[in-house]
């Protein structure tokens, strides 16, 4: 049984920092300029796989107007990485891939340290290229990382040769439940791997003042970006200030530490504030922070009723030439390839593999679109082999509340089974439709993650209030929801407080714009930082009112005795005595809440995964439109319900779902990163990497699933930034499948490819008629 | 290295001859530079405060388009969108609004890329240009202009001053449509451009055909001439299968060979279909694209 609550206070709220944003008064990084600033180039690779044989820095040094150009030799010789340690600031004599940085270079401008570049001599020694995730796992497979096996790694992580993180789920059977089902179903899927592309091209700023230095940067993890500072330079974290000003986006693709690191030595070295702009080009190339590539093989088995009796499926990701924040991306897109569905017998196996392409990392729901993509045709697939509607199939096997999911978790109140029917209705499923129109339908789901976060309110003498907070605005809006929850907490309004953010020396910890977690974990910091102001409040106004404390009641401003509004003080009055005493302050930060319990499943490979705080749960149903003669597919209508628990701000909220449905509809269609034959990215530039446009955006229909989560963040509410992101491309595809009359195995699921899938249906028609 | 503000044809001449590059509204100019496509030229000699030079002139004898014609001024003239509709077409799928209105016919024109959205439209109008120098004047056909991509027969101190197209025969239609990904921001995957002129009983009368980003210039079809007397349908099939016959498109990121060959004769088709809808006095709202929904659906 669910339960639908409106939530408690839904006000549609416009961004604190959206007028600074619009009207071009809001400062980003590239709008720097400090005293004696230098200009940082990088040397890259250029090659994908190589030895250095030979790296002359003697000619780019002598160039005037160069102070600074350092080599992995200029820096600590330390190995790092959040799962794997097997990376360096520079190349540490090998290459990896085409965008590893060889050098860098500080100089009076951009061209001058553009020259210093070209005149740096690199010989290399071709090695083989590992172009293919597949082959890479080959026993005989060229190795990217010869010494991977002394490489200091998370202990949880299993690794083999270019196997950089393998993780099994096990439950049941898996052969018996085969062997039993009606009918079993094999599909193999390929998924490209795709891009964040923020509209902001990174942006760095690094000044020393004596032994500390400041790093402006656009990052959406001040305080990641500040320990990979720490440790490849060797440094105490109080010395090391990391300011963001705003920052122009960044979908995942600005999680992890990148090059605040290389601008800090710059500096340092060259005695300068130094500052790094990346181009639009380096932006697609350099970080290590790709949408992964995935190919998956499904098996599936079902009763004649239509019951899932055993799934074994196997995925290889696309790690590229270093871990970085991908350690966990087997377990999770195992977790994906299982789905939101009850199957008692069930083996998935994921291998993460090393290539000399670009490293994966976060993008936006990690593993999970693309896995969506493949887990929901195949289901598809499996529903129409069985004679059952897609939907209904869904309905009978998705997981509910006081169910089991695939590891073993028991679920308590979700809103899975809402999700379906709600998308269902709003997208009119079951209408009559013209034939080059049909409807498609996926869910997905995506964890809440809760971890440690910190922050502080206080009140000045004048009633005026401040959060001070580690959280990081990405352009989700989440920070700004939290002066709501404080005024909430305090009786006040929202626009009483004004937030200090994104300064790491300035604010307690938190982990940043990352994993939908801002609200979740920031916002009962918050609540918990200004539930001590609340309790200095009452007591100052049990003083003042001669009351006692526990009956004195925080609102609209003003303290009151509960009963009795007439015996009011102003909160703004008790902050000025406040401020002629003990002052206001609060600092706050929870405990997390802990990982839900799973039983009856194995899990090799274990990176925390296989149980999820909080679980959300979406359901998209959109309506595409094929011009069979050509393969382009045009999305009509978006309908999307989600369970992301209790929603703070449906105005932010929308924005989420609108900005997630739209980034799908690209990976889906247009967005997708191919290499050539000597592992580059061939379209590594707006002009050939389509994103989708405002003109190209359809109608979305949003419905909000609110229900009592337990164990949830503030209020009930869990995540909302990636959620919207997962099902879109997955419900684009089983509408695409109708109308070609077979799945697309491709994504993105290019015009191209689909008019190859039709071609490949009508010969495969005319072969069977004859 | 200078940067002229020619406010005059003849200022404009005199900085071209001195070995200046024109520069218009600079939308493949600049943003080809900045891309590495070719460095900026060290002289430039901007155009676009020529009094006069973005004249749209429609009279008995036809319809002449100053180079500095914007891509907005032609989608909305009138006469352009009720006439020239394949020209018209093809302006309104430039870019962005913000390149239409920055954009000129004339640096569409000259800087030749086969992809080009304006120039199979304007060979099935039957355009030409107009180029003059410190010498004097030429009429060029459109057709004649291209040498290959991004090459013009232009002489480096000819400026295009204008882009002429004759009064159209009565009973005649154009359309222009392309197959894109997106529906903003984007180039011709490929794209064609008809021309029908339709007889008293319906059938076809002329019709020529040309196409986009399958060959080194625009291509125009060839052979279409046994069409006459025939039905549209039968034309329109025969125009396809001409088109992805005489098309010889590359492979690239945006597209095989193979599906370009495919998807010209599909766009060739309903060209020619959409323009004998135009020629029979349908109305059909500029551009085709985002009318018929074709590629992109509406
Ligand atoms: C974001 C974007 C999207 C675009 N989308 C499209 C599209 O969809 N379809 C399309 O066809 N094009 C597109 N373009 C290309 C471009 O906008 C058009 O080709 C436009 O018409 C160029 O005109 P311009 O005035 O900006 O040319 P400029 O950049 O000023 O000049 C282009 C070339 O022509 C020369 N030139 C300019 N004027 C003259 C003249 N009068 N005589 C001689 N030589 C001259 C210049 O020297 C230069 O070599 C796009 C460009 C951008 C930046």
């Amino acid at each position: 049984m669910t339960v639908t609550t409106p939530a408690p206070n839904p006000a549609r709220f416009i961004r604190a920092d959206g007028p600074d944003k619009v009207t071009g008064s809001g400062r980003y990084t590239a709008d720097l300029t400090l005293t004696g600033m230098l200009a940082a180039k990088f040397k890259y690779a250029g090659i994908a796989h190589g030895r250095i044989t030979r790296l002359d820095t003697t000619a780019a040094k002598a160039i005037p107007g160069v102070f600074a150009v350092l080599t992995q030799a200029d820096v600590p010789n330390v190995r790092f990485g959040p799962f794997v340690q097997d990376r360096t600031l520079f190349a540490d004599g090998v290459v990896r891939f085409e965008a590893e940085i060889v050098a860098a270079v500080a100089a009076v401008d951009a061209a001058t340290a553009q020259r210093a570049v070209d005149a740096i001599v690199v010989e290399y020694e071709l090695l083989p290229v590992v172009n293919d995730p597949e082959t890479a796992l080959a026993a005989d497979a060229p190795l990217v990382h010869t010494d991977w096996a002394s490489y200091g790694a998370s202990g949880a992580l299993v690794r083999e040769r270019n196997d950089a993180s393998f993780s099994s789920i096990a439950k049941g059977d898996v052969e018996r439940g085969m062997a039993e089902a009606a009918v079993v179903v094999r599909s193999r899927y390929d998924a490209d791997g795709c891009h964040a592309a923020p509209i902001e091209p990174r942006a760095i700023v690094a000044q020393w003042e004596g032994d500390k230095v400041t790093i402006w940067t656009s990052t959406q993890v001040p305080y990641d970006a500040r320990a990979g500072v720490c440790e490849t330079l060797e440094l105490p974290a109080n010395r090391v200030r990391i300011i963001v000003p705003h920052l122009g986006g960044g979908f995942g693709g600005k999680c992890g530490f990148h090059f605040e690191a290389h601008i800090a030595a710059l500096a340092k070295a060259a005695r300068r504030p130094v500052r790094l702009l990346f181009s639009r080009r380096e932006e697609f190339l350099a970080p290590d922070k790709r949408r992964e590539s995935i190919c998956y093989d499904f098996e599936t088995g079902v009763s004649s009723d239509g019951r899932i009796v055993a799934r074994r499926v196997t995925l290889v990701l696309d790690n590229g030439a270093y871990t970085a924040d991908a350690g966990f991306f087997s377990q999770l897109g195992a977790m994906h390839a299982l789905g939101p569905y009850r199957i008692p017998n069930l083996l998935a196996e994921a291998h993460l593999a090393y290539t000399n392409h670009q490293p994966s990392g976060s993008v936006r729901a990690p593993t999970a679109p693309q896995t969506c993509w493949a887990l929901e045709s195949h289901t598809d697939e499996v529903a129409r082999a069985i004679g059952m509607d897609p939907v209904a199939f869904r309905q009978l096997n998705a997981v509910d509340t006081g169910l089991e999911g695939p590891t073993g978790q028991i679920y308590g109140e979700i809103g899975v089974q809402e999700c379906i029917e709600r998308a269902a209705r709003m997208a009119g499923y079951g209408q009559q439709l013209p034939d080059d129109e049909a409807i498609g339908v996926a869910i997905g789901w995506w964890p809440s993650f809760a971890v440690p976060s910190g922050a502080y309110v206080k009140i000045d003498g004048d009633g005026s209030a401040q959060i001070i907070t580690g959280a990081q605005e990405c352009g989700t809006g989440s920070v700004m929801t939290l002066p709501q929850l404080a005024a909430d907490e305090l009786g006040m309004s929202a626009a009483d407080f004004q937030l200090v953010y994104q300064d790491t020396s300035v604010a307690p910890y938190d982990m940043g714009a990352t994993g939908s977690q801002t609200l979740f974990n920031n916002g009962r910091a918050v609540i918990a930082a200004a539930a001590q102001i609340a309790q200095q409040l009452r007591a100052l106004a049990a003083d003042h009112l001669e009351a006692d404390p526990a009956d004195i009641v925080l609102a609209d401003g003003q303290a009151f005795v509960a009963g009795t509004p007439g015996r009011a003080v102003p909160i703004a009055t008790l902050a000025g005595i406040a401020a002629g005493g003990e002052l206001l302050i609060g600092h706050g930060s929870g405990m997390p809440p802990g990982p839900p319990p799973i039983s009856g499943s194995t899990c090799v490979g274990d990176a925390g995964m296989a149980a999820w705080v909080a679980p959300q749960f979406s359901c998209h149903a959109v309506r595409v439109k094929l011009d069979r003669d050509t393969g382009v597919a045009r999305i009509m209508h978006v309908a999307a319900a989600h369970d992301s628990g209790t929603i703070i701000n449906p105005l932010g909220a929308e924005g989420q779902v609108q900005g997630g449905v739209l980034m799908g509809i690209g990976q889906a269609l247009t967005e997708g990163t191919g290499y050539d034959n000597e592992a580059h990215q061939r379209t590594a530039g707006l002009l050939d990497y389509k994103l989708q446009t405002c003109a190209d955006a359809p109608p979305i229909d949003i419905h909000f699933v609110q229900i009592n989560t337990p164990n949830a963040g503030p209020r009930g509410a869990k995540g909302l930034a990636e959620a919207p992101n997962v099902a879109t491309a997955a419900a684009i595809a089983n509408a695409i499948a109708q109308l070609v009359g077979a799945p697309v195995r491709q994504l993105p699921m290019t015009a191209e490819r689909v008019w190859d899938t039709l071609q490949e249906v009508a010969q495969n028609t005319i072969g069977g008629a004859a | 290295m200078s940067f002229t503000i020619a406010r005059t044809v003849e200022d404009a001449l005199a900085a071209i001859a001195a070995g200046a590059r024109p520069i218009a509204g600079g939308t493949d100019l600049v943003v080809g530079a900045r891309h590495g496509k070719a460095a900026l030229p060290a002289d430039l000699v901007a155009i676009d405060r020529i009094a006069g030079l973005d004249d749209i002139t429609a009279g008995s004898a036809g319809l002449t388009l100053g180079a500095n014609a914007s891509h907005h001024a032609i989608e909305h003239h009138p006469v352009v969108a009720g006439s020239y509709s394949a020209l018209a077409d093809g302006s309104a799928l430039v870019g962005s609004p913000a390149t239409r209105h920055v954009g000129t016919i004339g640096g569409n024109v000259m800087n030749a890329s086969p992809a080009m959205d304006t120039g199979a439209g304007l060979v099935v109008l039957g355009a030409e240009v107009e180029l003059r120098s410190l010498h004097g004047t030429r009429r060029v056909p459109i057709s004649e202009l291209w040498s290959g991509p991004g090459r013009t027969i232009a002489q480096p101190e000819e400026l295009c001053v204008a882009v002429h197209l004759p009064q159209p025969a009565a009973n005649s239609g154009s359309a222009y449509l392309r197959l894109e990904y997106r529906r903003a921001m984007e180039i011709a995957v490929v794209g064609a451009a008809a021309n029908v002129t339709l007889a008293a009983d319906g059938t076809v009368a002329a019709v020529q055909v040309a196409l986009s980003a399958v060959g080194p210039t625009i291509v125009s079809v060839m052979g279409l001439d046994t069409l006459v007397g025939s039905s549209v349908a039968d034309a329109a099939e025969a125009a396809a299968a001409a088109a992805s016959a005489q098309a010889t498109p590359i492979s690239d990121v945006r597209a095989s060979d193979r599906y370009r060959r495919h998807t010209v004769g599909v766009m060739a088709r309903r060209a020619v279909e959409t323009a004998a809808r135009r020629a029979a006095g349908e109305t059909i709202a500029i551009p085709v694209n985002r009318t018929l929904g074709i590629g992109a659906a509406s």
